[in-house]
């Protein structure tokens, strides 16, 4: 009898040292979450990302385990952030002809929406009194979530925060960007393409895809191009301030 | 494939040491994102197995967020507190974004511009690359 209620003990102490559950578990989480986004028809309230991280809340605390525990764990997955942004670099590389074709309209987009995205969400934030913490965390709201956490980082933001608010951010954005192309007359859709992946980064490509093939390109574009200017810039400012 | 592995984990290690000696201020997955796409640029050539490798790890990229975005637990407090100004620049804040750079974008922006023709399978690209 002791001998196995040791043996029982060696082996939890294995897998509680060895990140296999917590990494098995998100893995499923999000294999089901993309299953009941697909069911919904991909429609952005159905995101992804953000179900299975209500899946895995809901579960960490039903089952009263610390979440310390489970980041721990759960890791392994968030080191692959890094390469994956790194990665990136091919997306944009592969549509260095649509950059160099209409450069005047991309460059003009990010000069317009690159300060708006920032300045609006921190001026309203700190208008209504937020806390400088959740001001910087709004900060990098815009850009997409691998990109914004390093910049929160940066500048002093909270990191786990800065990714709910950016997918917040890319729901809505996916939302309201065609609402608003058409309430502003606007159907050039290299125009609602480019808007909607500056504001609303990943989220809001995906919803662009939905429109036509060339909002599509256009904002997979502005997603990259502000993601990587918005990381240049933003500690720069900063600091300066 | 290794190779490209390789790639991508020696451009994210120079943007580490970047990082950490304080040479750029730029988190250093994006150092080795402008670094990796400067290198492309100079060979002028994708190699296969790159676009393979970015195109099978691109497709998960959000799942890559959920350990991190778990961790807003710890905050639902703070969270709870600032509910009103963090949904209202949020959702605020996108509105205006979406409006002004588009309204901008269209007065200024598409003067000299024009649509390339698609090639075959562009679009099957495109919806792979796209993620959180």
């Amino acid at each position: 009898m002791s001998a196995l209620s040791h043996l029982t003990d060696l082996t939890w102490a294995g897998l509680a040292e060895k990140p296999v559950l917590e990494t098995g578990a998100t893995v499923f989480a999000f294999l089901a979450a993309t299953r009941i986004s697909r069911l919904g028809g991909n429609h952005p309230l159905l995101n992804p990302t953000l179900l299975a991280i209500i899946l895995i809340s809901l579960g960490i605390e039903a089952t009263h385990i610390p979440y310390e525990t489970y980041l721990r764990g759960a890791n392994t997955i968030h080191f692959m952030l890094g390469p994956a942004v790194v990665l990136l670099a091919v997306p944009l590389f592969r549509q260095r002809a649509t950059i160099r074709a209409s450069g005047r309209l991309i460059v003009v987009g990010l000069a317009a929406g690159l300060p708006t995205g920032i300045l609006s969400a921190v001026g309203i934030a700190w208008a209504l009194g937020a806390s400088p913490q959740t001001i910087l965390s709004l900060a990098p709201k815009s850009v997409t979530a691998g990109i914004a956490v390093g910049i929160s980082e940066q500048i002093g933001g909270l990191q786990t925060l800065t990714i709910v608010l950016v997918i917040m951010t890319g729901i809505t954005g996916a939302v309201l960007g065609p609402i608003i192309a058409r309430l502003a007359r606007i159907d050039d859709p290299r125009v609602v393409g480019l808007t909607m992946g500056i504001a609303s980064h990943g989220i809001g490509t995906a919803r662009a895809l939905q429109i036509n093939e060339v909002a599509g390109a256009f904002s997979g574009l502005g997603m990259g191009l502000n993601g990587v200017l918005t990381a240049i810039l933003l500690p720069l400012v900063c600091k300066l301030l | 494939m290794l190779e490209q592995i390789a790639r991508v984990m020696f451009w994210l290690c120079v943007g580490e040491i970047a990082a950490r000696s304080g040479l750029l201020p730029l988190p250093a997955p994006v150092t080795g994102l402008i670094l990796l796409y400067a290198e492309l640029a100079v060979r002028k050539k994708l190699p296969d197995d790159l676009g393979i490798l970015a195109d099978r790890v691109l497709q998960f990229l959000g799942m890559l967020f959920v350990p991190a975005g778990v961790g807003v637990i710890a905050y639902l407090d703070l969270l709870k507190a600032e509910a009103v100004p963090i949904l209202v620049a949020v959702i605020g804040g996108t509105a205006i974004t979406l409006l002004v750079t588009a309204m901008i974008a269209s007065r200024l922006g598409s003067a000299r511009a024009k649509i390339e023709p698609r090639k075959p399978g562009e679009l099957e690209e495109l919806a792979r690359d796209v993620s959180t």
